[in-house]
C-alpha cells in the first residue's frame, strides 16, 4: 500500500542533495541555516515514513528493490520493519540537535563540516534501511570517511588526528570479519539453492534468513558477525576507541557516535537472526561478555574525572546491559533492548552535547575546573540532572521502562546475570551522582563562576529531548506499539530455531541428513 | 466517587509541574513569587488530602471502595502492567494521614522558608514528593509503588542537597541516594521475580497467590522486598543514612524522616503480610533486624547532643520496633504504631526550632550514669557503633579498589595493547597542522624512528621486530649470561606480585561471587 512512493530513497538522497547544495552556497551563515533546514525536512520525511507505517504488519514496509550489481546478484534493496523504523526519526532528530549544538563551533571550513554531518546522516540512515547485505556493508563502511574527517579536522583535543586514525583503523579491522561473514552467507545461499557462483549468490536479508545453514557455517558466520559488530558497539576489549574519540573529537560528533548504536543494531538485526542456532548455542557467552562489559566499564567510570570520558564509559556500560538483554532471547529482553537503544539516542546524545557546551564555556570538562556550577548555570544543571536521572533509569523518565523490561528479560533467562545488572544500576547511580556532586554542587570555583547559563538556542535544542524523555517515561506504549508485531515475528523465529536445536540435539544424524538432502 | 482516587497523586504532581515549569522559565522568582508557589502547593496537597479523607469517611460509613483500575501502562507479550489504585483499607487511611501531615508541613514551610533563595525549589520538590508518597501508598501494583518509592528518594536527595553550596550537604545527599539504591535493587528484583513467577505485578495477585507459592520462592521474594524495606526505613545495616539526611531544611526532615517517607519500608512490609506469613524465615529476619536496630538506635541516641540527631535516633528505635512487631506477627499493632509515630515525630521535628529557641543557654544534660561508667559502651555510642566505617571497609573500599584496578588494566594494559596509533600518517593535514606549518612551527615533524608502525597491525609488526631484535641482542649475541638470570628473576617477581594481588580479599570475594553466580545459573 505504501510502497508506491520511494520515500526511503528520498530519505537517503535528501541529505546528500543538501550537502551538495551547501557546497554551492558561499556565505557561511546562510550555509548553516540551509543545513538546518535540510535536517529539519529530513526529520519530517522520516516522520512521514513512521506515520505511513502499518504497525500491525510485522514484515518489511516501504520496500524498494532494484538490481544493483548484476554480476554479484546484489540489489539496491531498502525497507523498514518495526525494529528499524524508529531509528530513522531518532537519527534525524539527533543530527538536527548536533547541528544546532555545533552552531558556532567551527570557524573554518564551516560548509565542509555541515556537508559532512549531512552525509553522515544519510549513510547512517542507509545502515538502518538496507535490506541487502552488500548494500548494508557499503553504507556501513561509508559512515567512516565523514567521521574520520569530522574528528580529525574539528576535534577539540590535541591528538585528534591520532584519535580519528585509531577510530578508522578499528572500524576497518571490524569490517574485515563482516565482509567475510557476508561472503560466507552469500556462498551458502548459492550452495543451498544449487545456483552457480556468482549467479546464485544472494545478499537479500529476507532470503538469507530463510536459507538453511549447517552448524559449522553458522558458527563461523555468528562469530565473524559478532566480532565485526563488537568493535563498533563497542564491547570489551574493543572499546578503547570510544573514550579516545570522546576526548579528542568534537562534542556533536561524539554525541552521534554514542547516541546511535550501530553495532548493537547490527547484532540485533543481523548477527543473532542470521545464525539462529549458533546464536542460541552461544547465548551464554554473549550474555557474559555483556555482563563483563557492563561492570568493567561502570567501574572505570567511577574513576573518571573528565565528563566526556565518563559519558563514554557510561555509554559502553549500557551497551553491555543491552547485549545481556538481547542474549536473553525472550520477548521482554528484545523489547527492553530496543527501547533502551532508542532511549539512548536521546539521553546519551543530549548528555554528550551538554558536555560539549561545558567545554565551550569553560574550556574543559575536567572536575578541577568545574564545581558549584548549579549557581551560575541553574538551567544547565537542572537539565543535566534530568538526563542523568534518565541515564540511571529513574521512574518518570524513559530509562525506567527500558531498565524494567531488560531486568525482567534477563531475570527469566539468567537469574545470576540479573543480579549483575542490578549491581550495575547501583554503580550507575554512583558514578553519575558522584560527578553531579563534584561538578554542580559545592562551592563555586573561580573558573566555573564565569559559566554563562544556557542560551535560547541551546535551551530549545535540549528541551525537545527532555520532553520526549518525560513523555516516553510517562507512556512507554507510544514507542513500544511500533515494533510489537515485528518483535513477535522475531520471537516466532527464535522459537522455531529453538525447536530445530532441540530436535537436532536428540537426533544429530537426522539434521545432518536433512542438510545433505537439501544440499544435493 | 472512588474512581476519582487518581486525583490524589495527580493534583500534587500538577502543582509540582506548574511550580517547576514557571520557575524554570523565570516566571516565578524571588519574594514576589513566594505566595503563588506556596498557595499552589498547599491547595493541591490540601485538596488531595481532603479527597483521601472523604474516601476514607465513605469507607468508614460502610461504603468500601476497592481496587480502581485505570488501564495499562506497559504491555510486553503476556505481561501487562496496569495503573490501578487501592482506594480503601490501610492504603487510603495512610494516604489521608500523610496528606494531612504534608499539608501541615506545606503551611509551616511557607513562613519558615520565607526569603530563602531556594523557596520555589523547595515547594516544587515538596509537591513532587507529595505526589510520589501518595502514589506509593495508593498504588495497586508493585511497579507504581516503586515509581513513588524512587521519586520520593530523588526528592529526598534534592532536599538533603538543598544548600548545595555546602560540600557536606552534597556529599551526604549522594551517599544517602546510593545507599537507598541498594534497596531499590532489592525492590526491582522483587518485581522481576513477581512478573516471572506470577506474570503480574498486582499486589492483590501476589497476596492471594502467596499461599500457592513454593516456600523457597516465597522466602526469596519476601527477602527481596525486605531488603528494600530495610534500606528505605533505615534498618541495620543501612541505618547510618538517616543521620546523614539531617542536612535538609527542618520542615523537609519533618515530613521525609519524621512523617512519611521513612515509614515506607514498614508500609511495604504491612502490604505484603500474606507473603511474609508464607515465609517464616523472612519473618524471623524482620524481627531480628528490627530488634537490633531498636537497640542500636537507643544506645547511640543516648549520647547525641544536637536535637535533630537525637530525634532521628529516637525515630530509628520506633522503626525498629515496628519491624519487630511485623516479624512477630503483630500486624495491626505495627500499623497503628506507624500512624501514631508519623504524627508524633512530624510534630516533634516541626517544633525543634522552637525548642532550641526556648532552651537556649541551658546546659545539656549529661549521659545516663550507666553509660558514662562503662567506657567502651560510651565510645561505641559516640562512634555510632562504627556501622558506617564497617560498611565502608566491607563494601565501598573494595569496590573503589576494584575500580582503580580496572582503570589500571584499561590504561596500562588494554589501551596500549589494542593500539594507540602513532602520528605517522602525513596524508591528512588538519587545520591545526596547516596553521603550524604556516607559522613555521612544524611541531610534529620529529624524526621517524626505525620501524615506526601505526595502528594495530603496524604496532604489532613494530613490536615483533623489536622483540626479535632484543632477543637476538640479549641471547644470541651475548650468550646465556647474567642478563637472562636477571630477566628470570624479574619475571618471578612479577608472577609473585600477580599472585599476591590475586590473594587480596576483594579478588577472593569476587571469585566467590562468580562461583555463586555460576552455581545459580546452572540451578
Amino acid at each position: 500500500m505504501n510502497d508506491a512512493v520511494p520515500l526511503l530513497t528520498l530519505c537517503l538522497l535528501w541529505p546528500l542533495l543538501g550537502a551538495l547544495a551547501i557546497g554551492c552556497v558561499r556565505d557561511g551563515g546562510r550555509a548553516k541555516r540551509l543545513a538546518l533546514a535540510v535536517a529539519g525536512v529530513e526529520l519530517l520525511l522520516t516522520m512521514a515514513v513512521v506515520f505511513g507505517f502499518d504497525p500491525s504488519d510485522g514484515g518489511y514496509q516501504w520496500q524498494e528493490q532494484h538490481l544493483w550489481i548484476p554480476s554479484l546478484n546484489a540489489y539496491y534493496a531498502v525497507g523498514v520493519d518495526g525494529i528499524s523504523l524508529l531509528f530513522l526519526p531518532m537519527t534525524a532528530l539527533l543530527t538536527l540537535m548536533a547541528l544546532l549544538a555545533g552552531w558556532n563551533s567551527a570557524t573554518r571550513l564551516n560548509r565542509f563540516q555541515l556537508a559532512l554531518v549531512l552525509i553522515l546522516e544519510s549513510t547512517t540512515i542507509g545502515v538502518f534501511v538496507a535490506l541487502d547485505m552488500a548494500l548494508f556493508f557499503l553504507f556501513w563502511e561509508l559512515t567512516l570517511p565523514p567521521i574520520f574527517f569530522l574528528a580529525g579536522l574539528w576535534g577539540g583535543g590535541a591528538e585528534r588526528r591520532q584519535a580519528a586514525l585509531k577510530y578508522t583503523l578499528y572500524m576497518l579491522f571490524g569490517g574485515v570479519p563482516l565482509l567475510f561473514a557476508i561472503a560466507t552467507l552469500a556462498l551458502n545461499h548459492a550452495h543451498y539453492t544449487g545456483g552457480d557462483v556468482p549467479g546464485g549468490l544472494g545478499f537479500n536479508l529476507p532470503d538469507l534468513l530463510n536459507t538453511p545453514m549447517d552448524a559449522v557455517t553458522q558458527e563461523l558466520v555468528f562469530f565473524l558477525l559478532m566480532l565485526g559488530f563488537a568493535v563498533k558497539a563497542p564491547l570489551v576489549p574493543f572499546h578503547t576507541w570510544l573514550p579516545t574519540m570522546a576526548m579528542e573529537g568534537p562534542a556533536f560528533l561524539t554525541a552521534l557516535l554514542v547516541g546511535l548504536k550501530l553495532g548493537l543494531y547490527g547484532i540485533l538485526r543481523f548477527a543473532l537472526p542470521l545464525a539462529p542456532q549458533a546464536a542460541l548455542e552461544h547465548r551464554w557467552l554473549v550474555a557474559i561478555v555483556g555482563a563483563i562489559t557492563l561492570v568493567y566499564t561502570a567501574l572505570i567510570a567511577l574513576q573518571q574525572t573528565n565528563l566526556r570520558r565518563l559519558l563514554a564509559y557510561s555509554s559502553i556500560s549500557h551497551v553491555g546491559l543491552v547485549l545481556m538483554s538481547l542474549a536473553a532471547f525472550n520477548y521482554q529482553g528484545q523489547q527492553g533492548a530496543l527501547l533502551h537503544l532508542l532511549n539512548f539516542t536521546l539521553i546519551a546524545g543530549s548528555l554528550m552535547l551538554m558536555a560539549g557546551m561545558l567545554q565551550q564555556r569553560l574550556g574543559s570538562c575536567e572536575l578541577v575546573h568545574l564545581g558549584g556550577l548549579a549557581k551560575p548555570a541553574p538551567r544547565l544543571a537542572c537539565l543535566f540532572f534530568l538526563f542523568a536521572l534518565a541515564n540511571m533509569g529513574v521512574p518518570g523518565t524513559n530509562g525506567f521502562p527500558a531498565e524494567l523490561l531488560v531486568l525482567i528479560g534477563t531475570l527469566q533467562a539468567y537469574p545470576a546475570l540479573a543480579l549483575v545488572a542490578l549491581f550495575g544500576a547501583v554503580l550507575g547511580a554512583a558514578y553519575l551522582l558522584g560527578f553531579v556532586r563534584k561538578a554542580f554542587f559545592g562551592p563555586t570555583g573561580a573558573v566555573s563562576a564565569t559559566c554563562p547559563d544556557l542560551t535560547a538556542r541551546e535551551l530549545v535544542l535540549l528541551l525537545l529531548p527532555a520532553l520526549l524523555v518525560l513523555l516516553v517515561g510517562f507512556s512507554p506504549q507510544t514507542i513500544l506499539a511500533w515494533p510489537e508485531s515485528a518483535l513477535r515475528v522475531r520471537q516466532q523465529a527464535v522459537a522455531e530455531a529453538e525447536a530445530v536445536r532441540a530436535a537436532s540435539r536428540s537426533a544429530p544424524s537426522r539434521a545432518a541428513a536433512a542438510y545433505q538432502e537439501g544440499s544435493i | 466517587m472512588a474512581a476519582y482516587a487518581f486525583l490524589i497523586p495527580l493534583l500534587p504532581l500538577l502543582a509540582a509541574l506548574s511550580i517547576g515549569g514557571l520557575h524554570f522559565f523565570n516566571l516565578l522568582r524571588g519574594e514576589a513569587g513566594e505566595k503563588l508557589s506556596a498557595r499552589l502547593a498547599a491547595w493541591a496537597i490540601g485538596l488531595a488530602a481532603a479527597l483521601a479523607l472523604g474516601l476514607l469517611g465513605l469507607e468508614l460509613a460502610g461504603n468500601p471502595s476497592g481496587l480502581q483500575v485505570y488501564g495499562s501502562w506497559l504491555a510486553s507479550g503476556k505481561l501487562i502492567i496496569g495503573f490501578s489504585l487501592q482506594a480503601g483499607g490501610l492504603n487510603m487511611a495512610l494516604a489521608a494521614l500523610f496528606g494531612a501531615l504534608l499539608l501541615a508541613v506545606a503551611r509551616f514551610s511557607r513562613n519558615y522558608l520565607h526569603r530563602e533563595p531556594g523557596f520555589q525549589r523547595f515547594f516544587f520538590i515538596l509537591s513532587l514528593f507529595a505526589a510520589a508518597m501518595l502514589l506509593l501508598v495508593l498504588s495497586g501494583n508493585a511497579v507504581f509503588t516503586f515509581v513513588g518509592w524512587e521519586i520520593a528518594g530523588v526528592c529526598s536527595y534534592l532536599l538533603i542537597a538543598y544548600a548545595y553550596e555546602r560540600p557536606v550537604a552534597a556529599h551526604n545527599a549522594t551517599r544517602v541516594f546510593i545507599t537507598n539504591r541498594v534497596g531499590d535493587g532489592g525492590f526491582l528484583l522483587g518485581i522481576g521475580l513477581m512478573l516471572a513467577w506470577l506474570e503480574s505485578a498486582d499486589w492483590q495477585t501476589l497476596n492471594t497467590g502467596a499461599a500457592d507459592l513454593d516456600r523457597g520462592d516465597a522466602t526469596l521474594l519476601a527477602l527481596s522486598f525486605a531488603v528494600a524495606a530495610f534500606a528505605k526505613s533505615a534498618q541495620i545495616p543501612f541505618s547510618p543514612w538517616l543521620a546523614r539526611a539531617m542536612e535538609g531544611p527542618t520542615p523537609s526532615s519533618a515530613i521525609f524522616y519524621g512523617g512519611a517517607m521513612v515509614h515506607a519500608g514498614v508500609f511495604l512490609t504491612l502490604q505484603l503480610r500474606p507473603l511474609f506469613e508464607r515465609a517464616p524465615a523472612a519473618m524471623a529476619l524482620l524481627a531480628a533486624i528490627g530488634a537490633m536496630t531498636a537497640i542500636y538506635g537507643y544506645w547511640v541516641g543516648l549520647s547525641q547532643t544536637d536535637i535533630k540527631s537525637s530525634q532521628i535516633f529516637a525515630a530509628s528505635v520506633q522503626l525498629g520496633l515496628m519491624f519487630l512487631e511485623c516479624g512477630l506477627g503483630w500486624w495491626t499493632l505495627a500499623a497503628w504504631h506507624l500512624a501514631a509515630h508519623a504524627v508524633v515525630r512530624c510534630y516533634l521535628f516541626l517544633t525543634t526550632p522552637s525548642i532550641l529557641h526556648n532552651t537556649h543557654g541551658r546546659p545539656i544534660e549529661p549521659v545516663p550514669a550507666a553509660l558514662a561508667d562503662c567506657r567502651w559502651a560510651f565510645i561505641a555510642s559516640l562512634q555510632r557503633g562504627w556501622l558506617e566505617p564497617a560498611v565502608d571497609w566491607l563494601l565501598v573500599k573494595p569496590i573503589l579498589q576494584l575500580a582503580k584496578d580496572a582503570r589500571y588494566i584499561e590504561e596500562r594494559i588494554l589501551d596500549p595493547l589494542m593500539g594507540s596509533p602513532a602520528p605517522a600518517i602525513r596524508a591528512m593535514s588538519s587545520l591545526a597542522q596547516q596553521e603550524e606549518q604556516k607559522m613555521g612551527a612544524n611541531l610534529s615533524s620529529t624524526e621517524d624512528r626505525f620501524a615506526q608502525g601505526s595502528g594495530l597491525a603496524g604496532k604489532l609488526a613494530q613490536w615483533t621486530s623489536a622483540l626479535l631484535n632484543w632477543f637476538e641482542y640479549h641471547f644470541i649475541l651475548r650468550g646465556i649470561g647474567r642478563e637472562s638470570i636477571r630477566v628470570g628473576r624479574r619475571l618471578g617477581q612479577a608472577a609473585n606480585r600477580f599472585e599476591h594481588l590475586l590473594l587480596r580479599a576483594r579478588y577472593l570475594a569476587l571469585f566467590v561471587l562468580i562461583t555463586l553466580m555460576v552455581a545459580l545459573g546452572y540451578r
